[in-house]
């Protein structure tokens, strides 16, 4: 009884563990400024990787890269006066970090996925 | 056969819905640099444009850029003159100073169609003060260089089981046999 209990809860760890390091993809397109998917994207340890200037679809972009160990999420928001911004968002995470990163910015109204 | 552009967030989503489906495909991706007079100052936005703001100045978007002190282009191994025009408004396709840039290109094939997301990342202007010995410049003196972008700043970082395929060109063929 106790080496199927033992057996279980190692088994659930081995689970958890390869659901966190198993990664995702997501790319979320919001309706939120920039400071706040900033924010949200710090509080979960990811740290500032690097800033480029990209032109697509005729617009020019700052695409931000952050990254925490393996895993990556790049924020592109059009450069310049344009209205409504809405910053793009491409998570390549562990579904945890996919999880946290949707329901920080769900806070927020607009959310579009 | 049918080729459809997607923005960013379409592509990832795309790439996304196949990884969920466990269909087979490949990601291609070509990473090339142009100099080709595409970009030039007039026509970046004023947060891009500030970073030029050493060296140039211009009214607003989309007018005539002047040189504001004589600096040389180490990239393009040119000399300016203080102020000599390098972007002319009326001559927006024609910039005298041109921004290299990568081009990166991202396509993946799916029942026949092919569906691409592609994006140009301008290299990074960098302005420093050099002491050279020139015909035309000489002791200290503004010089513009220009960094490319890291790789892992042109890329999309996808998910380790997803293939992604380096090219160097990609030839279009007309596919007849669906008329038939």
């Amino acid at each position: 009884m106790q080496h199927a209990a033992y057996f279980y809860i190692r088994e659930s760890l081995l689970i958890y563990r390869d659901m966190r390091n198993k990664q995702k993809l997501k790319s979320i397109s919001v309706l939120i400024p920039l400071q706040e998917v900033s924010a949200s994207i710090s509080q979960l340890d990811f740290s500032l990787d690097g800033i480029t200037t990209i032109v697509a679809e005729g617009k020019f972009w700052k695409r931000i890269l952050y990254v925490n160990g393996e895993e990556t999420i790049s924020v592109s928001e059009e450069i310049g006066d344009a209205y409504p911004k809405d910053p793009i968002i491409t998570i390549c995470g562990s579904t945890h970090t996919v999880s946290k990163i949707t329901e920080e910015l769900q806070h927020y109204a607009g959310l579009r996925m | 056969m049918p080729v459809y552009e997607c923005n960013e967030h379409q592509f990832v989503e795309n790439i996304r819905r196949l990884i969920e489906t466990s269909q087979k495909f490949l990601v291609n991706r070509r990473i090339s640099w142009h100099d080709d007079a595409k970009y030039g100052p007039a026509i970046l936005p004023d947060e891009e444009f500030n970073r030029y703001v050493i060296i140039c100045i211009r009214k607003s978007l989309r007018s005539t850029v002047f040189t504001k002190v004589p600096f040389i282009d180490d990239f393009h191994r040119r000399t300016y003159d203080k102020g000599e025009n390098v972007h002319g408004s009326g001559n927006l396709m024609f910039p005298r100073m041109s921004i290299p840039y990568y081009k990166v290109e991202y396509s993946v094939n799916v029942w026949g169609a092919t569906y691409f997301f592609t994006f140009d990342a301008l290299f990074d202007p960098h302005i420093v003060i050099e002491k050279r010995h020139g015909k035309r410049l000489s002791g200290l003196v503004h010089v513009l260089k220009y960094n490319p972008p890291p790789d892992r700043l042109l890329t999309l970082k996808l998910p380790t089981n997803v293939m992604v395929f380096d090219v160097k060109n990609m030839i279009r063929v007309i596919d007849n046999s669906s008329y038939f």
